[in-house]
């Protein structure tokens, strides 16, 4: 993992002090409103319904276990006692004090964290692979470029004040975990035909009241010039990129507006006015690789007869290995993916003790290392199959063994108008409705990978446009209405999904939902996600059932 | 019938005004019958930068012979989350909460309205 030196501590620590100053003089009345509301969003730090709310960036969903239990800490000490990892796999506490903001900076400043650039019109976390560094698809660690473009990004003054905000993702291979098509700018890991290794560039993808998947402007960017060319595109976007209309400014407009082809010509254009010397030098990047450097694995068989016999007296054990498990590159190790998804719970709350209780598993059994997913679910990226009952163990005792992710019950839901100034609608009751539904995990099971995702408002946090069904919470002459899309995914075949017919009141939503899956069964041929099916029979099976419920 | 609503500048608790002074539960709220009275609070409420952020009045309607927000989202601010019962204003309990879960008006909230015009 990369550690900060000195400058990056000196600099966190100064950031603090200078935010808790602003906070005296804002409660003092040395400073209006309209002039602190900036500062405290460049700290994020958000006024909801409630409370305030604080976005902690944990840049490309990467923790240490201290840092997982600084959070916890936090949640402890400042809010409920608990927090909220989101879909750019940072982490949000709701019930926040303004006074307390200043204290909680410093505890993360010590754990070489903090909230800069989690708001505003800057370059945000970048969602790198959940599974980088443990997964035998990749061609290279997306950490690495991640951490370059953190640095690279953090606080650069030509960037800092964009058109609107700017999301990267990377992909280190073909397989796609981070929904990489719908960024503004998508990097998926490309090698090249001398197996060199490069990027496949996507711009101008993205969500919200616009939905793009985005068009690949650069086939294969070889990945020494990375940097360059990032340089370019956000020039271009800088220069050209919409201030008149908050809704027109993001990238995708810009793309769309000039055209694929001629907004890659005008990067083309810029780039080569930049030149090499606007990339990292090869020194720089093997120095940030250096802390990425491969974990210390023991050699293995890739069985393992503990496991094994665990698995054999534990169907419960049995049934989290089948759904929670994905190949790790060396034998005798697996990645296991902890779902923040127990039936009737917050999508991607996690309390401050199942915190406590990751930190201490990733460093008894898992390398010290923890991930963040974009559908709201935690990784312990390097786990030994002997160790795996005692792992399944320990998350258990605190709720987090629940044996479903990409199944119908993991569903990502964005807070909605439960904590959010913005939202038109509830999501997460919703989302708990439907995980009822289908707490039946033999039933889940049968049905295989059906990725759900609510959104509160438009702005599509909850990312679903790309959901297998995505549901979106609308206001209707101030009631709750959902309207349902099918067909979307934010995987490698990213799509955007169509809509289903009229909204539905909420009483109705998890029924429509139980309707759809009952035609999916019906019309599945050979072991088709419903994803496939939808895609072989397209919408009218699935609205004619459920509109013919309705009458 | 109104009332006026903010939230705290210290800790952004929701609270309501009453008598030039803000409180924290919805049943203690000031109700304005008067259209300008709500307007002349809203106005006062407006001077106490250092007090409150971001004033407005809701709409009220009846609920259970007691005052609820016209608006779901002002219901969900004088109550708390729906996710946890036990958080926010709501964990008190008694008639006058349950009063503002048993409303059923429908309207769009003017506190969203403004936020929206605001962007």
């Amino acid at each position: 993992m990369y550690r900060y030196d000195t400058l990056d501590k000196e600099f966190l620590a100064d950031r603090a002090a200078e935010f808790r100053e602003q906070v005296g003089r804002r409660l003092a009345g040395e400073i209006t409103e309209d002039q602190f509301k900036m500062i405290r969003l460049m700290n994020g730090l958000y006024l909801q319904l409630h409370a305030y709310m604080l976005r902690i960036a944990v840049p490309y969903g990467a923790l240490n276990p201290t840092q997982m239990r600084a959070l916890a800490q936090i949640g402890r000490k400042y809010d409920k006692g608990y927090g909220h990892f989101t879909t750019r796999t940072n982490l949000q506490f709701h019930w926040i004090k303004l006074a307390d903001a200043p204290d909680i900076l410093d505890a993360l400043a010590a754990v070489d964290m903090h909230a800069i650039q989690t708001s505003g019109n800057c370059i945000r976390n970048t969602t790198a692979d959940p599974f980088a560094g443990a997964t035998a698809e990749e061609i290279d660690d997306p950490r690495v470029w991640s951490e370059a473009i953190r640095q690279w990004s953090s606080l650069h003054p030509e960037f800092s004040f964009l058109p609107r905000k700017f999301k990267v993702a990377i992909t280190g291979s073909a397989k796609d975990r981070t929904a990489a098509k719908v960024h503004d700018i998508g990097l998926m890991m490309r090698r090249g035909r001398d197996g060199a290794f490069g990027f496949e560039v996507i711009v101008g993808g993205g969500l919200g009241r616009t939905p793009y998947v985005g068009p690949t402007i650069n086939e294969f960017l070889p990945a020494n010039r990375l940097f360059s060319y990032l340089e370019a595109v956000l020039r271009v976007y800088n220069r050209h990129g919409r201030r008149d209309n908050i809704y027109k400014a993001r990238i995708k407009i810009l793309v769309a507006a000039l055209g694929a082809e001629e907004f890659a010509r005008q990067v083309k254009e810029e780039w080569e006015k930049i030149g090499p010397a606007g990339d990292l030098p090869d020194t720089e990047i093997a120095r940030i690789r250096g802390a990425f450097v491969p974990m210390d694995f023991d050699t293995l068989v890739n069985r393992s007869e503990a496991f094994e016999a665990a698995k054999a007296a534990d169907p419960a054990l049995a049934r989290f290995a089948r759904n929670n498990l994905r190949e790790h590159k060396r034998p005798g190790y697996t990645i296991v993916e902890i779902s923040l998804k127990a039936i009737g719970e917050t999508p991607g709350d996690a309390t401050s003790d199942q915190m406590d209780v990751v930190a201490d598993l990733a460093e008894r059994y898992g390398h010290g290392d923890i991930r963040v997913t974009h559908e709201q679910n935690l990784v312990l990226p390097h786990v030994k199959l002997d160790d795996l009952a005692a792992v399944h163990a320990g998350l258990k005792a605190v709720g987090l063994a629940t044996p479903n992710v990409n199944l119908i019950s993991d569903i990502i839901a964005c807070p909605g108008l439960d904590y959010c100034a913005l939202a038109n609608a509830r999501a997460i009751p919703i989302a708990q409705d439907i995980a009822r539904t289908f707490a039946d995990q033999d039933r889940a099971e049968l049905i295989g990978e059906l990725k759900i995702k609510i959104s509160g408002c438009i702005n599509a946090c909850g990312h679903h446009h790309v959901g297998h069904i995505g549901i979106l919470g609308v206001d209707k002459k101030g009631e709750e209405f959902y309207q349902l899309t099918l067909g979307g995914s934010g995987a490698e075949d990213a799509a955007v999904g169509s809509m289903l017919g009229p909204a539905l009141p909420a009483g109705r939503v998890a029924g429509a939902i139980d309707t759809m899956v009952d035609v999916y069964l019906r019309e599945r041929q050979d072991g088709e996600r419903f994803l496939d099916t939808f895609r072989r029979t397209g919408v009218t099976p699935f609205k004619e059932a459920v509109y013919a419920d309705a009458n | 019938m109104r009332a006026l609503t903010a939230n705290r500048l210290t800790d952004g608790e929701v609270v309501f005004w009453k008598a030039g002074a803000w409180v924290e539960r919805f049943a203690d709220a000031e109700l304005f019958e008067d259209a300008e009275a709500g307007e002349a609070a809203e106005a006062s409420a407006k001077t106490q930068q250092t007090v409150i952020v971001e004033p407005y009045l809701i709409d009220l309607i009846e609920s259970e012979s007691l005052w609820a927000p016209l608006s779901y989202r002002e219901r969900l601010r004088a109550l708390g989350p729906t996710n946890h019962l036990h958080h926010g204003k709501q964990a008190e309990g008694g008639a006058a909460i349950e009063a503002l879960q048993h409303a059923s008006g429908a309207a769009r909230s003017s506190g969203r309205v403004n936020l929206i015009k605001r962007k």
